[in-house]
């Protein structure tokens, strides 16, 4: 256990590290007491300034007790080392031994994107350190309220209505904006990787699947968001796509809220394309100029005409005028006319009555830390197709 | 509930590539001269360390095998080690990033994978000497990690059988050191796409789209346009990613350099109609930008798209060969530290250490080329 004497004046290597998230946080000025190094068989007492860097991050944080398991990663209760009141949740995600190509492209993608974004209503990623078999853990913020599943799934123990509704949605449009205003897609929208803070602010959460906006030439997966939450263009195979794709899950999210009931929950594929059709109208050349040269397209006959007004009403009425003609604009077949999240956020809706509910006073269910563990330890980019049956679907980084 | 305008300075300004990655010249070259002698001081000891077990396992040849001293004893030579100063080792790291922009075109990657990549190396050895960990590895994982990060992924098998002598575990060894000296940051910022909506303005202003400025219907315009733009592309995936600019500039403010280096009236034009002269509230800006454009013009120059001289190349060859003789002994074998790390120390060291001997000496023999292990390339 030998304390490594920090070789560095401080200077050079003080300014790259003070410029990281926590800056204000404790600056450690020595190395950790479980430092020690073992690449030299414990004779090499000098670090390199990366580990150096690493073990300044590490000594920040206290990991406690372990909040729950999973195969993917583990979660970890944590705190600040210059305050105990001040908790993290600590995702160690687990070496895959049987994954032979390195760094796991769920990881990297959550990493690559939570470094970038940071924002209100985006999870966000305090740190990054690894411990000394190599394993990467991922300092997040905690979490603790659960998710936007557990409280739409209550439906004896949470009630809630038309203002809390607006005021969850507020906060999910905020966090997809975000993401688009900085060209990243999530491509995994769903109500249970929207978490809840102790303050109640929601938080968009899973960048596993999240990608930068391709250029123009490039194609991307569409193996991308889970199927309920699933847009058309997805559904027919298309490979250029945009923030159009989020906006159609924001949607059924936005529905599943009303109506606390998945709206649009196909069986497979094709079943999805036939209840989309149901639900919203059948995507044709005539709603949507080039649809039927999308690789997958295929549609069941007769057509159902694009649904209007009063047939949302008939199901969304108590999201008021305002709130049915927003859901409306998120379920444009065509996704070339489909809202985007900016427009989403200059609706009238949030204009009209009622006003959101303050945080404070939003319905909340007890989740407690147990909850956030089953949130977090879920390895990102897996998509849920049915709750509880989760099926990992291959995904290459080729998208 | 009108969205704030996020302008793409405070965009940038939250990037990684801002707040981790960007210094000023003067704390970059402490960084990086702060590294080179905590590099070189672990080189002597790690040679005293290797030449005392080395004295030890001859007055004992029982327990010569397997310990510290059996490390690449080969590799050790005698004297005083003359170590790499910062000078040179930045001179070897651009050699290595042309190399590494090479090697892309030979796979066939973009653009943005190879100049990804070539950020990642030059990102890691500002804390990582060049003595410690050797870049003909490391360029291939840096290579191989940017295909994973910049969405165009080929499998390690596939991408490790078209270069000829690498095993898939071998560019997987320093994967983690990587990711370690990237700081767990994986997003690069490049001027590429700022350049693509820079000449697709200038068209627009040549064409009269956009009217109203000193561009439209001016006489072979549109030709200069196409030259300038061919021009800053290539100073932007050559030079761009060779020297510092990254570290100390903007995306679009490289990109803005390059067409200046490309055309410099054509762009004076551009940098006009975007901010007219007349108008004096733009005056103080103008003059800001125009220094730190006109700096940044001289970086890129420093380092030209084409190949280094002979007698640069000369140089190279002999920091090539000065690297050779005061490599870290105990991180050669990055393969076995990685396997020891993963397998846990102590377990089965007798078996590991005899099994991996045998691939030591395989690297020590590619380790006498002139610029460690060539990159063969098949056809």
């Amino acid at each position: 256990m030998a304390n490594s004497p920090l070789l560095i004046p401080g200077s050079a290597d003080k300014n790259a590290a003070s410029k990281s998230k926590l800056s204000s946080a404790v600056s450690s000025n020595g190395a950790t007491p479980e430092a020690s190094s073992r690449a030299g068989n414990g004779a090499a007492a000098i670090q390199d300034i990366a580990e150096q860097m690493n073990e300044e991050e590490k000594h920040k944080y206290v990991k406690g007790k372990k909040l729950g398991e999973g195969t993917y990663a583990n979660v970890y209760l944590g705190h600040l080392r210059s305050s105990a009141s001040s908790f993290v949740a600590i995702k160690k995600i687990k070496v895959q031994a049987a994954y032979t190509e390195g760094l796991a492209p769920d990881a990297i993608r959550e990493l690559k994107h939570l470094q970038e974004l940071s924002h209100p209503n985006i999870i966000s990623l305090l740190s990054v350190f690894s411990s000394k078999d190599q394993n990467l853990n991922l300092v997040l913020e905690f979490l603790p309220l659960g998710d936007l599943e557990m409280l739409i799934k209550d439906t004896e123990g949470v009630r809630y209505g038309a203002a809390d509704i607006k005021a969850w949605m507020g906060m999910l449009s905020r966090g997809i904006w975000f993401c688009h205003e900085n060209f990243v897609l999530h491509r995994d929208i769903k109500p249970n990787n929207l978490l809840i803070a102790a303050d109640g602010e929601v938080k968009l959460a899973d960048f596993g699947l999240a990608r930068s906006f391709s250029d123009p030439y490039r194609i991307m997966t569409s193996n991308v968001i889970t199927r309920w939450y699933r847009p058309p263009e997805l559904l027919f195979g298309a490979k250029h796509y945009s923030g159009a794709v989020d906006i159609w899950s924001v949607g059924l999210v936005f529905a599943e809220l009303v109506i606390r009931t998945p709206y649009i929950a196909g069986d497979t594929e094709v079943g999805q394309v036939g209840l989309i059709c149901q639900a919203v109208g059948t995507p044709t050349e005539g709603n949507w100029p080039g649809v039927s040269k999308l690789p997958e397209y295929t549609v069941p006959d007769p057509p159902t005409p694009v649904r209007q007004k009063d047939h949302y009403l008939g199901t969304f009425g108590t999201a008021g005028h305002e709130g049915v003609d927003l859901l409306m604009k998120m379920l444009v077949l065509d996704p070339r006319n489909r809202i985007t999240a900016k427009e989403v956020l200059e609706h009238d809706w949030w204009r009209s009555e009622p006003k959101p509910t303050r945080n404070e006073e939003l319905p909340r269910k007890g989740g407690g830390g147990e909850k956030a563990a089953e949130d977090l330890k879920r390895r990102p980019g897996v998509l849920e197709d049915e709750r509880g049956a989760k099926v990992a679907r291959k995904l290459d980084f080729g998208g | 509930m009108a969205p704030p305008a996020i302008t793409e300075d405070e965009r940038y300004r939250t990037s990684t590539q801002f707040r981790l990655w960007s210094f000023t010249p003067d704390k970059l070259l402490a960084l990086r001269t702060t590294t080179n002698r905590n590099a070189a001081d672990r080189v002597r000891d790690a040679v005293r360390r290797v030449r005392e077990a080395r004295a030890a396992s001859s007055a004992d040849t029982s327990e010569a095998d397997g310990g510290v001293g059996s490390r690449a004893v080969s590799a050790v030579p005698e004297g005083e080690v003359d170590c790499l100063g910062v000078e040179d080792e930045l001179k070897l790291v651009i050699f290595y990033c042309r190399q590494t922009i090479q090697l892309g075109d030979y796979l066939g990657v973009p653009t943005d994978v190879k100049a990804t990549a070539i950020q990642y190396i030059k990102r890691f050895y500002t804390t990582n000497s060049l003595m410690t960990y050797h870049p003909t590895t490391l360029l291939k994982t840096a290579l191989f990690f940017a295909t994973k990060t910049e969405n165009h992924y080929t499998s390690l098998t596939k991408f490790a059988e078209k270069i000829t002598g690498t095993k898939p575990e071998e560019i997987l060894a320093s994967e983690f050191l990587l990711t370690q000296g990237l700081r767990f940051t994986f997003d690069v910022r490049h001027p590429f796409r700022a350049l693509e909506g820079a000449v697709m303005e200038m068209q627009a202003m040549a064409s009269g789209q956009i009217p109203g400025t000193e561009m439209q219907g001016a006489p072979g315009v549109e030709r200069r346009i196409k030259e300038a733009h061919g021009k800053a592309r290539e100073y932007l995936k050559t030079s761009a990613l060779l020297t510092d600019v990254y570290f100390h500039f903007t995306p679009s403010q490289i990109m803005m350099a390059s067409l200046l280096i490309a055309d410099q009236s054509l762009t004076t034009s551009y940098l006009a109609a975007k901010l007219p002269p007349t108008d004096p509230a733009n005056a103080l800006f103008r003059e800001k930008l125009t220094g730190v454009l006109h700096k940044c013009e001289e970086m890129l120059l420093s380092v030209t798209p084409g190949e280094p001289s002979a007698s640069e190349k000369k140089d190279l060859a002999a920091l090539a060969k000065k690297l050779k003789k005061c490599r870290n002994p105990e991180k050669l074998d990055l393969v076995g530290l990685q396997k020891a790390k993963r397998e846990g120390d102590g377990e089965d060291e007798e078996k590991v250490v005899k099994k991996r001997k045998l691939e030591r000496e395989q690297s020590a023999k590619e380790g006498e080329d002139l610029f460690g292990p060539s990159i063969k390339m098949e056809a």
